[in-house]
This record gives structure tokens, sequence and C-alpha cells, in this order.
């Protein structure tokens, strides 16, 4: 078959599509042989994100533009999806494992009655069967999960597991939807959306991380690694145990229950490299770890290991970078 | 006022350490019996406090195994009033949608339910998918990983949804369906008048019989996914190279390659 089509939910906030719809669209490519790649858009009418879309270059975008998609519900918009379905048949459905892709994705799969394999860390097409790849017990154990007899099949994506990458040479076409049924949820409004102001530029997306565990949670070491994040223009992340630091929270937290993080940089100090932790950092590319314990796991998972103290190491890097 | 409040358990491994039979590929789940999955441990308490606000009664809801009763007992303990344990061979194999399908047929068979809580998600398979598909089948608004739960039961209620990087501020009316972040609350410790009332209590068993329920949407037969393999990744460490003397020493060492990678 060669009109198959496999769909990318397109998740956006504030006006900005997220960036791992544009991960999804380039992994999408790149496994789909002569299936077609298909951006589902749902916004305001004063609205363009399809521009922006465009140039990771999908095949198609599927565009449905209503001003009641401004702060659609989760029901709402798995309606609106479940409708486009049952008129174009995809062959699979991809979102992003982001809250809201966990939480849009099982209600359209309920209605679609198929299955839905979540948080996969890797897709791939075995002829029309997708195999996805996810991991359970907290990233200990990984599993192969199809849905043979289902259709469409879909998934979620951890977020920065697959590279985005821009494609102007496609040609793309842009198709309006108008004529979609509108099922307003009822008993059930969103009041507002705003950005977390903690969080407002959160770890995930940082070019430069610098990383505290309990071997880097005193006074000192937090202001000496605040005044390096700043010379660095680095964001700070946390192990789990820290979030309870009154500096810190859950959203600073890196790991399989907190964020996953690609930078470019990334400084661990006093963090041993449980499996937990270690699972969100994968994705790193310069990794530096610093830690008194020459047998501390983290060294495994770095370029550059220093066994040594945590603070010392901060102080002599303010010092040398003046 | 008064509330029928439903919470939905899962008993999950005690550690995530598992190991894979190197001959049968199956997981070798460890002798130790399991524990609450412990959002689900937030999502009672949520439940508790709303109870003792309004009124009403708080029934937990498991499906799985008969030894998940364990979890049943502890979840009485905190200070639920009733608990069912959804057993047969029959439920056995489940993924998500035949999961939440079995719960939300039980929720309808229970009957003037006004809220059911879950956890955000299972710490061992980790899909937090049950929660909106629970929701679906019984046609009910979801509100999903809420950090905060505020307002009136009866004139409509007010939930902080935390995404990545932003925040929701949601209102729904009752009936509804929630899934609770660890950022709610603390949950409480059962004491020990509860640990004994629990005992004196009665799990009631439900099986395929007890509900209403289509026998090709239960268990592995209404389940579409497939576990094809389980394996336990590869951890490739990476070639470290070790910094060496001073930290200053070791820290210029650095900065050498930090500006070989264009990172200064
Ligand atoms: C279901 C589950 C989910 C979890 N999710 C996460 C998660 O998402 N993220 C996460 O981080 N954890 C998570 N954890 C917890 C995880 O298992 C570890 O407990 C945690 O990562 C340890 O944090 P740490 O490295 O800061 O602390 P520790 O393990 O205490 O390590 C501290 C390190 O600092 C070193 N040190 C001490 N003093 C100094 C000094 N002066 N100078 C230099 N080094 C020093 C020590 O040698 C040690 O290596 C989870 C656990 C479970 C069970
Ligand atoms: C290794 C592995 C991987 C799996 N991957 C998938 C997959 O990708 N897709 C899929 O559809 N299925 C999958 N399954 C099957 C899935 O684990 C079961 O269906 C499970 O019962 C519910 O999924 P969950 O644990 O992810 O729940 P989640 O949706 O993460 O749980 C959210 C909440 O739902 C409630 N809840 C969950 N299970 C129960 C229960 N049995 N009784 C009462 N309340 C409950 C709890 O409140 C819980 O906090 C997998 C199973 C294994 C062993």
């Amino acid at each position: 078959m060669t009109d198959q089509e496999i769909w990318v939910y397109a998740e956006k906030h504030v006006g900005m599509i997220q960036p791992v719809t544009y991960q999804l669209i380039t992994k999408a490519k790149e496994i789909a042989n002569d299936k077609k790649v298909v951006v589902i858009l749902f916004e305001a009418t004063d609205k363009n994100l399809e521009e922006k879309i465009k140039e990771f270059g999908p095949n198609e975008i599927v565009v449905v533009k209503d001003d009641r998609l401004k702060d659609a519900t989760d029901s709402e918009i798995a309606s609106l999806m479940a409708e486009l379905a049952d008129r174009r048949k995809p062959n699979s459905i991809l979102f992003g494992a982001t809250v809201v892709g966990r939480s849009i994705a099982p209600r359209l799969q309920a209605k679609l009655n198929t299955g839905l394999t979540s948080d996969c860390l890797n897709l791939a097409f075995d002829d029309d069967l997708l195999i996805q790849t996810k991991p359970s017990y907290g990233d200990n154990i990984m599993c192969e999960i199809v849905c043979p007899k289902h259709r469409p099949q879909m998934a979620s994506v951890r977020p920065n597991t697959f590279e985005a990458k821009k494609d102007l040479n496609q040609s793309v076409i842009v198709t309006k939807i108008n004529d979609l049924f509108f099922k307003k949820a009822e008993r059930i409004k969103i009041i507002e959306e705003t950005p977390l102001l903690s969080k407002s530029d959160s770890i995930a997306n940082a070019d430069r991380v610098i990383a505290l565990g309990r071997g880097a949670a005193d006074e000192k070491a937090v202001r000496l690694a605040e005044e390096l994040a700043r010379k660095l223009g680095a964001k700070i992340g946390v192990t789990r145990p820290l979030t309870d630091h009154p500096k810190f929270s859950g959203d600073d937290q890196i790991g399989q229950s907190g964020n996953t993080i690609a930078p470019k940089l990334l400084v661990n100090l006093g963090v041993h490299g449980a499996v937990q932790y270690t699972t969100g950092i994968g994705s790193a590319e310069l990794v530096v770890s610093i830690d008194k314990d020459p047998e501390a796991p983290i060294f495994n998972y770095s370029n550059y290991s220093y066994v040594g103290d945590s603070v010392s190491f901060l102080e002599s890097f303010l010092k040398v970078i003046q | 006022m008064s509330l029928k409040i439903v919470v939905c358990i899962k008993q999950v491994p005690v550690s995530n350490n598992l190991k894979i039979d190197p001959i049968t590929k199956n997981l070798i789940r460890s002798g130790e019996s399991g524990v609450m999955n412990p959002y689900d441990k937030n999502a009672i308490e949520a439940a508790l406090r709303l109870k003792d606000e309004w009124g009403g009664e708080v029934i937990l809801l498991s499906m799985g195994p008969a030894d998940f009763e364990m979890t049943l007992r502890q979840g009485m303990a905190m200070g639920c009033d009733d608990a069912i344990l959804l057993s047969s061979r029959k439920f056995g194999g489940a993924d998500t949608l035949a999961t939440g399908y079995v719960l939300a047929q039980a929720i309808k068979k229970l009957g003037k339910v006004d809220l059911v809580l879950l956890g955000r998600q299972s710490v061992d398979a980790d899909t937090s998918q049950v929660g909106p598909i629970v929701s679906e089948f019984l046609g009910w608004p979801q509100i999903t990983f809420v950090s905060e739960l505020t307002g009136h039961a009866k004139k409509g209620m007010t939930a902080t949804r935390l995404l990545e990087n932003m925040q929701q501020k949601i209102e729904f009316q009752l009936p509804a369906v929630v899934t609770v972040r660890s950022e709610m609350n603390e949950p409480r410790y059962p004491t020990p008048r509860n640990i004994q009332q629990s005992y004196k209590k009665n799990i009631r068993i439900w099986d395929e019989n007890s509900l209403s329920v289509d026998p090709n949407r239960i268990g592995l037969k209404g389940s579409p996914t497939v576990v094809r393999s389980v394996w336990a990744p590869i951890k490739e460490a990476k070639h470290t190279i070790y910094l060496k003397g001073t930290p200053d020493e070791a820290v210029r060492e650095l900065l050498i390659q930090m500006r070989a990678s264009n990172l200064l």
C-alpha cells in the first residue's frame, strides 16, 4: 500500500509549536518508506503555525482552524482527531509523551478502540507494523510492543529522543478542514494557561545545565553553582533528593520522574549517577562530572571526570574563567 | 452534600531493579510482594480530604491478582471506607485499554459516583493511560496531572494542572476523573486504629460475572497491544577521561576541551 499515513499531532503552547513535534516529523520521515507523514494541527483562526511546521518538511499538514481551539480540552481534541481518523484511516498516530500528549492520546485510543504505547524511545516499521520500543520499570527494562490487529497504531514518544532536522526541499500540501463536528466538552473549561514561573525556561530545552546532587547541596555549593551558571549561561538542574531544598522543586529535577535533558554541556556536581538519574541525561553531549567517590557510577556516563570536592571545583572554575 | 469517591489503585513491585532470565527472557519478579503505586497514595489522600470536607465515602478499586488485597488493606488503613478487588483469570494480561474498560464498568456498577481519582501514572509500566481511558468510557471530563484541587464539590471545582513548563487552571463540575501528582499533598500514615479497623472490613471481589462486560474487551483478548520482547538495556559506558591534579589544574584542562568543542 502506498497511500498510508503516519500522523503527528502538533502540540502547541502559547502560540508555539513544541520542539517534540518537529522531532517526531523528522523521525517519521526517516522511517516512513513510502508512507506519507501528515501533521495534524488545531489552531485559532488568527494563527498560521503551519508556516513553521512546513520548514520540517512533512508531506502534508492538515489544519483545523476554529477559535474554540484556543483553549480546547483533551476530550475535545480527542473527538476531533477521532473524526479525522475515521475519515482518513491513518496507519499510525504519534504524540509527544508530554503531559498533554499523554492525556489526549489515551482518550483517543479509547475512542478508536486500538492500542497505544507510551513514552517510546524508538520506532521502526516492519512493513506496516510499527515496532515500538519503550522503557518500563524505571527504565531498567526495555520492551518491544506492537499492535498487530488494530489500526491506527498509536504511540507517544519521549521528548528529546530524536533530533529535529529542517527539510526545506519537501513540497508540503496544506489541507484546511472546516467541516468537523466540534463536540464541546461539558462541565470543564480551561480558564487560563500560564508559563510556570520557576520553569519559564525549562532545563529540558537548555543548552547548558549544571546539575547538583546531594554532594553539592549545601548553601555554599548552591551559591557558587548559581554564579557559575550565570557566567556560562547555564540552567541549574537537580537530582531528586534536592527537590526538597527550598530553592528547587520537581520542575528542576532531572531523570526518570523528572526532566529528560539534552544540553550541549552538562556538569554534574556531587551526583552519584543512579539509573533513575542517568536515564534523563542520555542525550547530553559533553558530560563532565565531579564526585569525591572514585567509584561513583556517574563517571561511566561522563566524557570528563574529576574525583574531588564539588565546592573546591566550583571555586576553581569561577577563578579560572575570570 | 455527600460525595461518593472512587480511588483506583495499583500494586507495583517493591523495586524496579528487575532481572531478566537469560534463558526464558522472562522478567524475574523478586519474591518480595508489592507496594502501593506511590501516586495512588496521593490520590487516596486527596479523596480523604474531600471526604473530611464534604462528607461521604471513599471506595478503593483495584484490578489484579488476589495478593493485591494487601495494598487495598493499606488503603483502608489510611481511612478509606470500602474496597473492591477486580480479580479473575479472565482479566489477566490486560493492557491499558482492557484495564480502563473493566475499571469503568465497575464504576458504572457502583453507580452515582461523583469523582474518580487515580495516580498520574504507575511506576512500573509507567504509561499514564488508564485515567484518560476510564474518563472516555464514562464520558466524563478528565483533568490529568493535577497538583492542586480546590473549590466547592457542588458548585464547581478548580484544578491546577502542571504541564512541562506551563500550568493550567481548569474549572470543572462533578462527576469527573482526576489524576493526581505527588505535588498535590503529603499522604497520611495509617493510624493504629484504622489499621485495626481495616482488618474488620470485608474486601469485595468482583469477577467478569459480577460486571456487565463484553468478554472480547477484557484481559488478553481485549488488549490490542502485544509485548513482543523484553530485555535489559546494555548501558554503554562513555569512555571517560579523568581530569588530574588540583581543582585548578583540572579546570584548566577542562576549559581547553570546552574551547575545542566551541562551548566557550
Ligand atoms: C521510582 C523512582 C524514581 C526516581 N526518579 C528519580 C529522578 O527522576 N531523578 C533523580 O535524580 N533521582 C530519582 N530517583 C532517586 C535515585 O534513585 C537516587 O536516589 C538519586 O538520584 C540520588 O541523588 P544524588 O545522586 O543527589 O544523591 P546520592 O546518591 O546521595 O549521591 C551523592 C553523591 O555525591 C557525592 N558527594 C558527597 N559529598 C561530596 C562532595 N563534597 N564533593 C563531591 N561529591 C560529593 C557522593 O560521593 C555521591 O556520589 C528515583 C527513585 C525511584 C525509586
Ligand atoms: C513492561 C510492560 C509494558 C507495558 N506497556 C504498555 C503499553 O505501552 N501500553 C499499554 O496499553 N499497556 C502496557 N502494559 C500493560 C499495562 O501495564 C497494564 O494494562 C496496567 O494494568 C495499567 O497500565 P499502567 O500500569 O501503565 O497504568 P497507568 O495508566 O500508568 O496508571 C495510572 C493510574 O491508573 C490506576 N491504575 C492502573 N492500573 C490499575 C489497576 N490494575 N487497578 C486499579 N487502578 C489502576 C492507578 O491509579 C494508577 O496510578 C505494559 C505492561 C508491562 C508489564
